[in-house]
């Protein structure tokens, strides 16, 4: 008897914790289909009465949703690619060859993470502007081109793969070129998809950086659109509403995918850390 | 056989040689330009009067230092800093904590569901979530006063504007240690537990004796990163309140960008990003001390 009550206790308090980080959610894309005049009606209805697509049209027609969309899936994507690839390389370079300065290079690697960004950021902006780099992609995909926290997570994955097996491949003549290309890579494929699922999602949320560096409209990146979108038409709601489930929508549907590497992926990254 | 060798100086081929020195070289550059430089820049920019827009760069000696400490708005900042920094972190590991233990047992079904659901607002675009919780606390089309069938105008009366902030923010954040703190929960053994159970350790002994001493290194680990985010936090001002009523909910980090992005004052505002630093690093250094000593947590 004990042992039920406390068990319907437990199910209604993960319960509980359930909707309330789901109903925002759902009363964001609910409300996205009502028009305004239903969303600032006196007598209120969770789910939308006349649901209308009205403010999806009036959104990616008649404030270009669609291509501050394509821009941040653009910069996403460029900048996944990229840190995998530095990543990969770096931790192999770093856990598998002995060279002088090693631990030095892996030590300054670490310090990146320890120094908040809100130190960094104004020299940096300081320092696309003396390069003239200012308003383009350069400027905002390079800074990010190399990520300790990548580097580090990839370290630790070759620190797994057996020296024999390397040695094997350059007795057969493979240079280390092909050995880290073709036989290293295909390897590390785990802890590649986590670093591919952070980092795109870290691109998807970056805010401050891409909105000091782009000046330019046509080139903005999704939230600063919506940003943008706000102050614009702060009386729109269902066109807000349209907005914000446009940027968040695709992560959801992403996390739906791969919520077990997502899980993996935040677990491991403190049981290493 | 080369195997044997493995010591400290075999240079195999030209191809080692050649990728180890390009990825060497590539790592230190973006080090050197990405951060040993910048960190120089904004130090010695500090002392300076340092306006990008109008090509200043004026010694200033102390007097950026010296202009923050009398700076009323510093204070206030720093103080609502701590304030939202530490209820935040308070509730981010007092949830995730009863919400692993709760999901540890085994009276709970679709354990894995209710993980997956806790940890969709953290991996969610914070800039479009702090919009979604922007209309949650209008006054005029607002669930949450609905909810509560209330009147209350959540962002522009001072006295709920930070609380607000911090509900989206522990809202936002909880799963993260629900997910850390569990995955610590698997990686311990579980005889341990079910000795506890046959001796007749009842749900809270377990909790404190067993699961808060054994969890210790997690919970510090969300600790410190949840104190290096939150006081950096500035979207949530942003989007929510703008520092206002008044200058009422200004965290520190929205007065450096404010500083540095609206006024281009960047030798000022590297200065306070400085002081930020330190206040992180001691807050972390105070953080291992505490956890070091006394043992039950």
């Amino acid at each position: 008897m004990k042992r039920r009550l406390s068990s319907i206790s437990l199910n209604i308090i993960t319960s509980i914790f359930c909707i309330a980080t789901v109903l925002p959610f759902v009363w964001m894309l609910s409300s996205s289909f009502k028009s305004n005049i239903e969303i600032s009606a006196l007598e209120q209805y969770f789910f939308p009465r006349g649901f209308t697509l009205q403010n999806y049209v009036n959104v990616l027609a008649g404030f270009d949703f669609m291509r501050y969309f394509i821009n941040s899936l653009v910069y996403a994507f460029l900048i996944t690619v990229i840190t995998v690839y530095t990543s990969t390389v770096s931790g192999f370079v770093l856990a598998k060859y002995e060279f002088r300065g090693r631990e030095l290079l892996f030590s300054c690697i670490l310090m990146t993470m320890m120094v908040p960004g809100t130190v960094t950021i104004i020299p940096r902006y300081s320092i696309m502007q003396f390069l003239g780099w200012l308003d383009t992609y350069k400027a905002l995909v390079l800074p990010g081109a190399f990520t300790a926290f990548g580097i580090f997570m990839m370290r630790q994955a070759c620190y797994a793969i057996p020296d024999e097996m390397l040695e094997a491949a350059r007795i057969d003549g493979a240079n280390e070129f092909y050995i880290f290309h073709r036989i290293v890579f295909p390897l590390l494929h785990n802890s590649i998809i986590t670093i591919i699922i952070f980092q795109f999602l870290w691109a998807w949320d970056d805010y401050l950086w891409p909105y000091l560096v782009i000046r330019t409209s046509s080139k903005y990146l999704l939230p600063i659109a919506l940003n943008l979108f706000n102050g614009r038409y702060s009386t729109d709601y269902g066109g807000l509403f349209a907005a914000t489930s446009i940027s968040i929508m695709p992560v959801v549907i992403l996390y739906m995918f791969f919520q077990n590497q997502f899980i993996e992926g935040v677990s491991s990254s403190s049981l290493k850390g | 056989m080369q195997g044997h060798h493995r010591g400290k100086k075999v240079l195999r081929n030209s191809s080692e040689v050649a990728l180890r020195s390009i990825a060497v070289f590539l790592m230190s550059v973006f080090f050197l330009l990405f951060f040993a430089v910048p960190i120089g820049i904004a130090f010695i920019g500090s002392f300076h009067q340092w306006n990008p827009l109008k090509q200043q760069f004026d010694f200033l000696g102390m007097r950026n230092w010296n202009r923050i400490f009398a700076n009323g708005l510093f204070w206030h900042s720093m103080k609502n800093t701590f304030v939202f920094a530490m209820i935040a972190v308070f509730f981010r590991v007092i949830l995730g904590l009863i919400l692993a233990h709760v999901l540890h047992s085994k009276l709970i079904k679709h354990k894995s569901v209710y993980r997956t659901l806790y940890y969709l607002p953290t991996i969610t675009p914070m800039v479009a979530v702090a919009f979604v919780w922007k209309f949650i606390f209008d006054p005029r089309i607002g669930l949450l006063n609905r909810l509560l069938n209330s009147d209350i105008n959540w962002l522009y009366d001072g006295r709920y504007a930070l609380a607000a902030m911090l509900i989206l923010t522990i809202w936002k954040d909880f799963g993260y240690a629900v997910v850390i703190l569990l995955g610590g929960l698997y990686s311990l053994p579980t005889e341990c537990f079910e000795a506890a159970e046959i001796d007749g350790a009842n749900s809270w002994q377990r909790f404190t004796r067993l699961t808060l001493p054994l969890l210790r290194p997690m919970v510090l680990f969300v600790i410190i990163v949840s104190l290096i985010s939150y006081f950096q936090a500035y979207i949530p001002v942003m989007v929510l309140t703008q520092g206002g009523p008044g200058t009422q909910t200004y965290l520190v980090t929205y007065l450096i960008y404010k500083e540095a992005f609206s006024k281009y004052n960047f030798g000022y505002a590297s200065a306070l990003s400085f002081i930020v630093f330190v206040f992180i690093a001691i807050l972390t250094a105070v953080t291992f001390k505490i956890s070091g000593k006394n043992v039950p947590f």
